[in-house]
């Protein structure tokens, strides 16, 4: 027989290869024999029942008809059964029959997944609370639910040789710049990759230069952030398996903004923005001003404190740079340890870290109190920015290092060719630095500053929008 | 090419960094050669240069070539070169004194020591790296450096200008010309702002009043040079000229620092940090007029490693020789500086043929 059901159900598990791929045959009400394959772990086996089985079961018309009868919303045909099988890979259920060619898939996967909760990296006092979760259809759902306009663009790609992991490219064709979505889209499908498991490895496609210690995406766990970073006229980059999004051209100074800061009144936002940018800087050169302080510069320290110091510091047995550096490197340790242990073991651990380890370090004269103090000061400051802690306590580490071998001069230099570096530096010609360099002074105002609503009512010129105005006021006479 | 900095950001570089590089050692410098009247030299210096940067920046108003062009379109393209190239070198020899300079700030401020040479090497790697960028990333050094100029000079300015007695600087008239002469002779090599502008000739998109913008910003730069002169010389006295560095001594004696420590060094390095980015910007000239000269866009990286090169065998070679090199300076350095920074502007002006937009020709490059 040409279409024999037998061979080509032996021939898909073959291909399929997993013990989880089940196959079920059935006859319907006119005697014909149908077989529908489905991946256990991911389809919904309620709806195959409901939405493939039960309708076949009571039809009694021709075999070639039965595909009419089902009533699943997405229904695709395959070629062949090698195509057949990467449906069943990614979730979908296989209807075949008897003696007949074609060959049905249903979308009924149904794979796990969490609800959508308050994103723990970025907790909101005022302000939306709904997060991203790890499935794409519920993230796109949630962006949908703030933007609902016909302008919004979604773009599907495929990436990952073995994973075909979705990833959705998510703009506003009216107000992004002409040809963007095309180079982001093009920045990804230009690799090559066995699998994404979260949206950092597409961080790394859209990067210029991924090898910089600076990261050139913005990420963020908050739909209302994402979208109003699309109606800036960014691209959002949605990731399937990662409830982190991305956005590109990226700035240095998204960093330093807040969801909250558009929901608080703007002064005291400016002042936050200020008090982020100041604690970053303390929490990075605190530890290495310090030591060059004491190493080199003594005039810096005020008297009554020097004295303090030399009190404190007296009979330490390292010299101010290992013992600074010594803190750190246990606070670093610290910090991983607490991370990736369990919740009731890590609270054991930060009395362990913090009361015993600290307290009897400074006991024994191993180190002093003032490098605890300003080791634990600078890490309470740089994690006013968590966005940007990859990269300033790496910064702190190199700041350390350079003031221990050159003092304050070194640092100055360093500062300089950091300056040198990011002033250069632009991703989808968009510059890293904006709008401080080159200077905007439009978009200041929503970059250290913040001004109020009615300043903001144009989007950010850096990134080149073909829409530039995004409040407009009627005035009426009332 | 056209439009590839702002005229702000050239703007942000006639006051930062023509006030960055002379606020070294040149108040003190002026204060042994002209006493209590060091700021007529000085504000006959910023008069001359504010002139000759007005010159240049309306000739920026006239053409909208480059020199190179301009050159290249009325003599050849190897007197073009050949021009690129001298001035090449001219950016090179602004560099000395002002790197120089910086050694011995470095020496002064940070370590209160006489260190190694080798110590010098993390400023030579900056200025190597620097050097290799385009002028568009100058104008955005120069975007950030305003700000960061404006806030460490405004701040060891308030701290010192409480502490000065400003009858130090009178009778301004009991100073004889002949002084007051070779003051400005004298100084003159450090008034050398319009050579840069003519690097950026036909790099910028010029709109009407930028020429005013230019000139304003040269002054404005060249006065806050001698507002720094007067506090420093109100505060010393005749003192003044055995004190080096008036950006870290100015500040001495306010009082809160008694209970703050010196956070005055901190304006004094945040204000160092735009002496480098100034210092960067004579290499990155070196390397965009080599880079001209020979047609090679491509070898920055080359020029720039020369143009550190070059530099660092200067400082080697005058390393402890301050005085030595002061003299010279003093005595003919001016010299080339009048030749490249004044006549060179005023002779392009020759070269321009009708009014911008007219008759345009093509850009040589």
């Amino acid at each position: 027989m040409k279409y024999s059901l037998k061979g080509r159900i032996e021939k898909i598990c073959a291909l399929s290869s997993s013990d989880d791929v089940m196959k079920f045959t059935f006859l319907s009400a006119a005697g014909d024999k149908f077989a529908c394959i489905y991946a256990d772990s991911i389809a919904d086996k309620v709806a195959i029942g409901e939405l493939i089985i039960k309708p076949l079961k009571l039809f009694d018309g021709r075999a070639e008809d039965a595909a009419k009868l089902i009533a699943c919303p997405q229904l695709k045909d395959c070629p062949d059964e090698t195509a057949a099988a990467g449906l069943i890979a990614e979730g979908c259920a296989i209807l075949l029959a008897e003696g007949v060619g074609a060959i049905v898939a249903a979308d009924v996967k149904n794979p796990p997944m969490r609800a959508v909760m308050e994103p723990p990296t970025q907790v909101a006092v005022k302000g939306p609370r709904e997060g991203f979760t790890e499935d794409i259809k519920t993230n796109l759902g949630l962006i949908r639910k703030r933007l609902k306009s016909d302008r919004l663009e979604i773009r599907f790609l495929t990436v990952g040789k073995r994973s075909k992991t979705a990833v959705a490219l998510v703009s506003l064709k009216d107000v992004a710049a002409d040809g963007l979505v095309e180079k982001v889209e093009r920045s990804i499908e230009q690799n090559e990759i066995d699998i994404i498991p979260d949206s950092s490895y597409i961080a790394g496609f859209v990067s210029r230069r991924p090898r910089s210690l600076f990261r050139r995406n913005s990420s963020s766990e908050k739909p209302d952030v994402f979208c109003a970073k699309v109606c800036e006229g960014r691209v959002g980059i949605i990731v399937d398996g990662s409830p982190i999004a991305l956005t590109v051209p990226y700035t240095l100074s998204e960093d330093f903004q807040t969801a909250e800061d558009y929901y608080i009144v703007s002064y005291r936002a400016t002042f936050l923005r200020f008090l982020r940018i100041f604690a970053v800087v303390v929490g990075i050169l605190l530890p290495s001003l310090y030591v060059c302080a004491q190493l080199f510069k003594i005039q810096l320290i005020p008297k009554k404190l020097l004295f303090k110091i030399a009190s404190s510091v007296e009979g330490i047995p390292l010299s101010p740079s290992v013992e600074m550096l010594f803190t750190l490197i246990v606070l670093e340790v610290l910090n991983e340890a607490s991370v990736r242990m369990p919740k009731y073991v890590g609270l054991a651990l930060s009395v362990v870290g913090a009361l015993v380890l600290g307290d009897t370090a400074v006991k024994a004269g191993i180190i002093s109190t003032p490098a605890v103090i300003i080791v634990a000061f600078s890490a309470i400051c740089l994690y006013t920015v968590p966005d940007f802690v990859e990269t300033s306590t790496l910064l702190r580490l190199l700041c350390l290092i350079v003031a221990g071998s050159l003092g304050t001069f070194g640092i100055v230099v360093l500062a300089a060719i950091i300056v040198a570096y990011l002033a250069g530096e632009n991703d989808f010609g968009v510059p890293l630095l904006s709008p401080l360099a080159p200077l905007n002074a439009r978009d200041m105002r929503d970059a250290a500053f913040k001004g109020g609503m009615y300043s903001l009512i144009t989007r950010p010129s850096a990134l080149g929008v073909k829409n530039k105005v995004r409040l407009k006021r009627n005035e009426r006479n009332d | 090419m056209n439009g590839t900095i702002k005229v702000r950001q050239i703007c942000f570089m006639l006051v930062a960094y023509n006030a960055a590089t002379k606020l070294l050692l040149y108040p003190t410098f002026m204060a042994a050669e002209a006493g209590n009247a060091l700021v007529i030299p000085a504000l006959v210096g910023v008069a001359l240069q504010t002139a000759a940067v007005g010159a240049t920046a309306y000739l920026s108003s006239r053409t909208d070539k480059t020199l190179f062009a301009l050159v290249e379109q009325r003599l050849g393209r190897a007197a073009a070169r050949t021009v690129y190239v001298l001035l090449g070198l001219y950016f090179l020899f602004l560099a000395v004194v002002p790197l120089v300079e910086q050694k011995n700030f470095i020496h002064d401020a940070y370590y209160e020591t006489i260190l190694s040479l080798g110590m010098l090497l993390p400023v030579f790697a900056f200025l190597f790296y620097a050097g290799m960028k385009s002028i568009k990333d100058a104008g955005a050094f120069a975007d950030i450096c305003l700000p960061v100029f404006a806030i460490s000079l405004g701040a060891i300015l308030i701290m010192s200008a409480g502490q000065g007695d400003y009858s130090n600087l009178l009778p301004v008239a009991d100073v004889s010309a002949g002084v007051l002469g070779r003051g400005i002779i004298a100084s003159l090599y450090r008034f050398s702002e319009p050579a840069l502008l003519l690097i950026f000739l036909g790099n910028f998109k010029y709109r009407k009043g930028d020429a005013a913008k230019l000139t304003l910003s040269c002054a404005v730069g060249g006065l806050a040079v001698v507002a720094t002169m007067a506090v420093f010389y109100a505060v010393y006295g005749p003192l003044a000229r055995t004190r080096t560095f008036a950006i870290v001594n100015s500040t001495l004696f306010f009082s809160p620092l008694e209970h703050l420590g010196r956070l005055d060094l901190i304006a004094a390095y945040a204000f160092d940090l735009v002496v480098l980015f100034a210092l960067a910007l004579y290499v990155q000239a070196f390397t965009h007029c080599f880079c001209r000269a020979f047609g090679r866009e491509d070898f920055n990286c080359l020029f720039s490693a020369i143009a550190t090169a070059v530099l660092v065998a200067v400082v080697l070679i005058v390393n402890n020789k301050y005085s030595l090199l002061q003299r010279a300076a003093a005595s003919w350095f001016f010299i080339p500086v009048i030749i490249f920074s004044y006549l060179l502007p005023l002779g392009a002006h020759l070269l321009v043929r009708g009014k911008r937009g007219g008759k345009a020709h093509e850009d040589g490059r």
